[in-house]
């Protein structure tokens, strides 16, 4: 601990000791000034045509002074409060008075001048570049400012602008700083500071060492412009650059054509004839029929092209062809390499070793990243599915209409909202009415259609696909083709951060408890309630059900009603995450039976199985090719396709004469 | 026991459904020219046993062995054991009910299976006169052109005998041909499977007991899975272990 | 032989002889032709829906007879139009690139052809080269080989792979849609080497053919009808004998039929390939006359669409399939192109374009609830009619 603090008090000195040599360096000007009107007097036409490319020693200069009214004058400045007065060219800082009048303020006094009338003062007027360095300039004041605020405005602005200059005064506040959240700030900004802008490579490899734990962007930003190389052509490898590495043309790193063009763009070859080159170049040389002797016909060829464009040459009409001994030769007489940005070969070193580390464990967080993705991915298909995996999955029923119903579920959801603007109640609201509306319609649905059709799945699968044209065309008639807004309540917004790799948005992690609800609200139904009783009763062998007093319709209404009512559910959940279409749930229906058929007909678990080996698969594929969502499902379906081969009752099989064919 | 004597020759056979014993154990023989009656009570593996024959379902452990060659059944497919010669009648009368009589034996009748034989099939003389003959066998030589749908239980019962009968098989397995049938119709239905056991091995899975006894064969008692019992009717009627599980004492 | 199909199916008869009568009246009263009553677009028209009473037939074959529901069939049909699409969009780009490039000072070198070539048709989706699925696409013959022959394989490969593992039913649908949308979704990228989205495009001109619009369109419209009545000639034959006993066996009772012997996968194998090939014919001729295919045409929607036409149509008879498409296809296009006249209620106007598909969706559902034979089964009812 004293250690450290003796350490920082030395380069507290150290740094104090720079500034010093810094203004020594320049005597004659910030020795002989007093008060800061005088040194700014020295650089006045500077100052009042400030530009960003002469501003900056003048600043130097100024804040070098370390006179008291330097930062309340630079922040004047920068506020375009900084008159001139005409008649003698001093500095003063105005007030507008109103009537075309200033009050005028003495800059190192403070202390009210004169009123005077517009006409007789220049303002300054910096422009945004040499607002930046004004800016920069303040950090170093801000830095100690008594007003937190400003001192987390200095720290941004450090970081958006690291330079060299700002590394002794953010370590001078360091100590003094009160806040301890600042504090740490801070000091993690010294650390990048110095991994930059250190003063020698020891200690800026120490920096880096001390920071390479950390997974920060902020820190891969630091070390990136180090390591970051520029290619070179010499003749020879020079000696005493920060070498990269020494590239061979043709190989993998750098084609051969292309390190040629490379030469000749530097002028250390002649340049390379293209075949449109040559092209032209024959086009431009016709006479009367022929290129060079040869006959435009026979042109078509490129070895024809060669031979007109080589008489051509001799004629020395043309410059000669580049032949590919020449530019062997050339490639031969010269090394191509890369040097690093950064000069000190330790630095480098460390920094390299330092990315490599970093890159292993933002690789492990990416992982856990996408196994989380992964995850969220699962528990939407999952609550797609799950009202499948009762309908479908229990009595059989294969309802092409679900999507339809989560699409209902979903525009239930955006009407709520157009009523109750409170977000949390909406959603509260939403998803009892999403049930009773969806729970309805399947109850419709069964009693007017599918109840007609048991045994003949095949065409159930037929109407509900009509009631699925029609109810998507009436919602794209009523709703209109656009998107419809489901908006998450405030609370669910942002993400849980675990690191600048790992993030979930809280929707996600909402939607994955929901399908955590849902599972433990179906297996209470199933084992625990009379429907679910009935259920298990009619689906296993309707006419024993019926003959012990069970109502088979009825049993069989609920049940799909049921079904239908979850996937209204479903709705209001997808929606918050995807965009409110007609075609919503038609963007789900696919994969909510792939899950089901998938995990195991008639099994909760299996649709759960189900759901997390597609959203796993599917996130795994994108990873693998990450630009390309699209080819990722091509790929996922296809190994579902696979996949039945093997398990062709899904992944938890029914047995026996149970299973039924 | 030698093997001339032996068609079909199950034995050692288990096979379990999510750990219930349906078959344990079980070993059977049939010769060439025989008929034999199945009975046992419900959950018995009646229907189980005929499942693994016809290769529906394959067996945890065991083996099954099937004519001269004493092939094994095991590594059939379903449509290969059937062009081996064995032949299955279900429970209820599956016959093709949107086709007409002519079709459902056309189809029956033994001639090459592949696709490619059957899209070239042009029925030749010889083809029909074996329809007719079958349909004249079961009694529905004027009802060729009339749909199978429309026709009653006991004929689907002997258009699905005359089927079989046309497959040609070498083994015949029958489950419950009289159930639902008038006293009449089983009388005519004994018939037909005693003269068919004149020239194949066929077995009989019955629960009517008078059924049986018209049958008048060696009858084999399953429980269990397993044979309890063998003999002719009387012997195993008398078997005190049949009479407990019939009688459930 | 055929005297006795023909006797066996005089169905088979009426068909030919009334499409022959079609084609003809069609052809006189046409503008590239006869006495221009109907226009070149609606004769257009006329040859799609032609196309598409082809592949109904297809399904009709392997759902109306063998009782698979496929949800892939119109898969099949968009890459028949995808492989003849290739040819007809190298050969068009060819003959423009050689053109532009003959107006240079010095003739191109084939590289040059071919390299313009590539950066025509792939330019859209910022690329050049040729992808290896177009090897054979300066070939018409290859290319026309390829017609029946890519999906055939597809359907080999996936038929094989679905039957063997016993999935039938609703799941084989499942499964077939899955297919579906695997394939769209592929060509919905762009580096699937069919420009992505794009599609191919400009298939309504026939390379190196001067002839006018009017009369390439009649030339498809012939091809159509003959590959129509072709296909309905075939399929008939395939379902009347001992094989067609087996295929609706199969459908009825799958399990039967293979303890009767038959090979079951081998049959739906087989069939499912035929009616891919069927599919994929009728996909070639529909495209040139679209002028345009690309991969919305594949998605799943469009399969389920050949089975309402061929559902409403009646399943189970080849007439019914055909019916069935002409009639859906003709109304929805006119109900969807506008030409219909809304209808003011008042207090609503109906639009067609709006409300035609949810018609089409409530009546779907009516006929598979109340009349499963479909219009076909108002034959059945004429037909008992004449006989009492």
């Amino acid at each position: 601990m004293t250690c450290k603090f003796r350490a920082d008090l030395l380069l507290f000195f150290c740094g104090v000791l720079a500034l010093a040599l810094a203004s020594f360096a320049r005597p004659g000007h910030a020795q002989e000034a007093g008060t800061l009107q005088q040194l700014l007097q020295q650089d006045a036409a500077l100052i009042s045509k400030a530009s960003r490319r002469t501003i900056g020693p003048v600043i130097d200069r100024i804040v070098a002074s370390d006179l008291p009214a330097v930062p309340m004058f630079l922040s004047a400045w920068q506020d375009k409060t900084i008159w001139q007065r005409r008649a003698d060219g001093l500095f003063f800082v105005g007030a507008d008075m109103g009537d075309r009048t200033y009050r005028l303020t003495d800059i190192d006094s403070g202390a009210v001048i004169a009123t005077v009338p517009k006409d007789d003062l220049k303002q300054l007027k910096p422009n945004s570049g040499v607002r930046g360095l004004i800016a920069t300039a303040l950090v170093r004041f801000q830095l100690s400012d008594p007003d937190p605020s400003l001192r987390e405005e200095a720290l941004t602005a450090i970081e958006r602008r690291p330079e060299a200059g700002l590394l002794a005064p953010l370590r001078a506040s360091i100590d003094t700083e009160p806040d301890a959240e600042l504090k740490a700030r801070k000091m993690r900004i010294e650390r990048l500071l110095t991994i930059g802008h250190g003063r020698d490579p020891a200690e800026r490899v120490a920096a880096i060492k001390d920071m390479s734990g950390d997974l920060g962007v902020d820190l891969r930003a630091a070390l990136n412009p180090l390591v970051a190389t520029r290619l070179q052509i010499s003749t020879d490898l020079p000696e005493g650059v920060n070498l990269a590495r020494v590239l061979s043309p043709g190989g993998p790193d750098l084609g051969r054509l292309e390190a040629y063009d490379m030469l000749a763009e530097a002028e250390l070859a002649p340049a390379r004839q293209t075949p449109d080159q040559i092209k032209t170049v024959l086009s431009n040389h016709v006479e009367g029929g022929t290129v060079g002797g040869v006959a435009l016909v026979r042109l078509s060829t490129p070895d024809a092209r060669a031979i007109a464009y080589d008489t051509l040459a001799q004629e020395g009409k043309v410059a000669p062809l580049v032949r590919d001994e020449e530019i062997d030769a050339a490639l031969a007489a010269h090394v191509f390499f890369e040097t690093y940005a950064e000069p000190n070969p330790e630095v480098t070193a460390a920094a390299l070793a330092a990315l490599q580390g970093i890159a292993t464990r933002v690789g492990l967080n990416q992982t856990l990243d996408l196994g989380l993705d992964a995850i969220s991915l699962a528990s939407i298909y999952f609550l797609a599915a799950i009202g499948l995996a009762i309908t479908f999955g229990l009595m059989g029923v294969i309802n092409m209409a679900h999507g339809e119903f989560i699409m209902m579920g979903a525009y239930t959801g955006y009407l709520v909202q157009q009523v109750i603007p409170n977000h949390t109640v909406s959603i509260l609201l939403a998803i009892p009415l999403a049930f009773a509306v969806t729970f309805a319609a399947g109850v419709a649905m069964e009693r007017l259609v599918i109840r007609h059709l048991y045994n003949r799945p095949l065409e159930t699968l037929l109407a509900t696909f009509g009631i699925s044209i029609a109810l998507q065309q009436l919602a794209k008639n009523i709703f209109g083709t656009q998107a419809r807004p489901l908006t998450a309540p405030g609370w669910l917004d942002g993400a849980l951060v675990l690191n600048d790799v790992v993030a979930i948005s809280y929707i996600r992690i909402a939607i994955f408890v929901l399908a955590l609800i849902f599972l433990g609200f179906f297996l209470f139904l199933m084992k625990r309630t009379r429907l679910g009783l009935e259920t298990r009763t009619v689906t296993q062998n309707p006419r024993m059900a019926a003959a012990m007093g069970i109502n088979p319709g009825r049993v069989n209404m609920l049940t799909f009603g049921l079904g239908s009512g979850i996937a209204g559910i479903a709705g209001v959940a997808i929606g918050l995450y995807a965009k409110v279409t007609s075609e919503l749930g038609a963007d789900y229906i696919v994969q909510s039976f792939m899950t089901v058929v998938v995990g195991g007909v008639g099994n909760i678990w299996g649709a759960l199985l189900g759901a997390t080996m597609i959203g796993t698969l599917q996130k795994g594929i994108e990873w693998l090719n990450p630009s390309n969502t699209l080819a990722a499902q091509t790929y996922m379906i296809i190994f579902i396709i696979i996949f039945i081969q093997f398990r062709p009752r899904g992944i938890i099989a029914l047995k026996g004469r149970a299973a039924g064919d | 026991m030698s093997q001339m004597n032996t068609l079909l020759e199950v034995s050692g056979v288990s096979v379990s459904f999510d750990g219930f014993k349906a078959i344990n154990n079980l070993s059977f023989q049939i010769g060439p020219a025989e008929l034999r009656a199945v009975i046992g009570p419900n959950g018995a593996g009646k229907t189980t046993f005929m499942d693994i024959v016809t290769g529906k379902t394959r067996p945890d452990a065991g083996r099954v062995l099937f004519g001269e060659k004493s092939i094994s059944l095991l590594t059939l497919s379903e449509a290969q054991i059937a062009q081996a010669g064995v032949g299955r009648k279900f429970q209820k009368p599956t016959v093709f009910e949107d086709q007409t009589i002519r079709e459902n034996l056309m189809m029956a009748l033994k001639a090459p299976r592949r696709w490619w034989s059957v899209l070239t099939f042009r029925a030749a003389d010889t083809h029909l006169a074996r329809v007719s003959e079958l349909a004249e066998e079961v009694g529905l030589s004027d009802q060729l052109d009339r749909i199978a749908g429309e026709l009653s239980h006991g004929q689907k019962q002997w258009l699905e005998i005359g089927m079989l009968l046309a497959q040609e098989p070498r083994l015949l397995l029958v489950d419950e041909p009289a159930a639902g049938m008038t006293p009449e119709e089983r009388a005519h239905t004994t018939d037909l499977l005693v003269e068919a056991a004149r020239t194949r091995a066929v077995v009989v899975v019955e629960h009517d007991m008078e059924f049986v006894r018209r049958l008048n064969c060696k009858v084999t008692v399953l429980h269990e899975g397993a044979v309890l019992a063998e003999g002719g009717l009387d012997h195993v009627t008398a078997d005190p272990h049949v009479i407990d599980v019939y009688l459930g004492r | 032989m055929r005297r006795s199909f023909v006797a066996q199916n005089p169905s088979v008869l009426v068909f030919l002889l009334g499409l022959a009568a079609f084609t003809l009246g069609v052809s006189l009263l046409a503008e590239g032709f006869g006495i221009g009553l109907i226009s070149t677009s609606f004769i257009k028209t006329l040859g799609k829906t032609l196309c598409l009473c082809l592949v109904a037939i297809a399904m009709d074959l392997i759902w109306g007879y063998c009782g698979i529901l496929s949800l892939g069939h119109f898969a099949f049909f968009g890459l028949g139009g995808y492989m003849i699409g290739m040819w007809l969009m190298y050969a068009r780009t060819e003959i423009i690139v050689e053109a532009s490039l003959a107006q240079g000072v010095i003739p191109p070198t084939p590289q040059e052809v071919i390299d313009g070539i590539g950066s025509q048709i792939f330019g859209v989706v910022g690329a050049s080269d040729f992808p290896v699925i177009w090897m054979f696409a300066d070939s018409l013959t290859l290319q026309l080989a390829l017609v029946p022959l890519v999906p055939a394989i597809l359907a080999l490969v996936f038929g094989w792979l679905a039957f063997r593992s016993r999935v039938t039913g609703v799941y084989l649908s499942i499964l077939t849609q899955a297919m579906t949308l695997a394939l769209a979704l592929y060509l919905f990228q762009n580096d699937s080497g069919l420009r992505g989205n794009n599609g191919l495009s400009g298939l309504q001109n026939l390379p190196g053919v001067t002839a006018p619009q009017s009369a390439i369109s009649l030339w498809f419209f012939w091809a159509s009808a003959l590959a129509l009545g072709l296909g309905y000639l075939l399929s008939a034959w395939v379902v009347s004998g001992k094989f067609g006993s087996v295929i609706r066996g199969i459908r009825d009772n799958e399990a039967r039929v293979r303890f009767l012997g038959y090979p079951v996968e081998s049959f739906k194998l087989m069939l499912f390939t035929l009616t891919a090939m069927i599919a994929a014919i009728a996909g070639a001729l529909y495209y040139p006359q679209a002028g345009i295919i690309n991969p919305a045409e594949i998605a799943p929607i469009a399969s389920i669409y050949l089975a309402v036409w061929v559902a409403i149509g009646g399943r189970g008879r080849l007439y019914g399939a055909v019916l069935g498409a002409g009639f859906v296809s003709l109304v929805s296009t006119w109900f969807t192109g506008g030409q219909a006249p809304d209808i003011n209620l008042g207090f609503y106007t109906l639009q067609w374009v709006d409300w035609w598909q949810v018609i089409l969706g409530l009546s779907f559902v009516l006929v598979t609830l109340f009349a499963p034979k479909g219009i076909g089964g108002l034959f059945d009812l004429l037909n008992r009619g004449d006989k009492a």
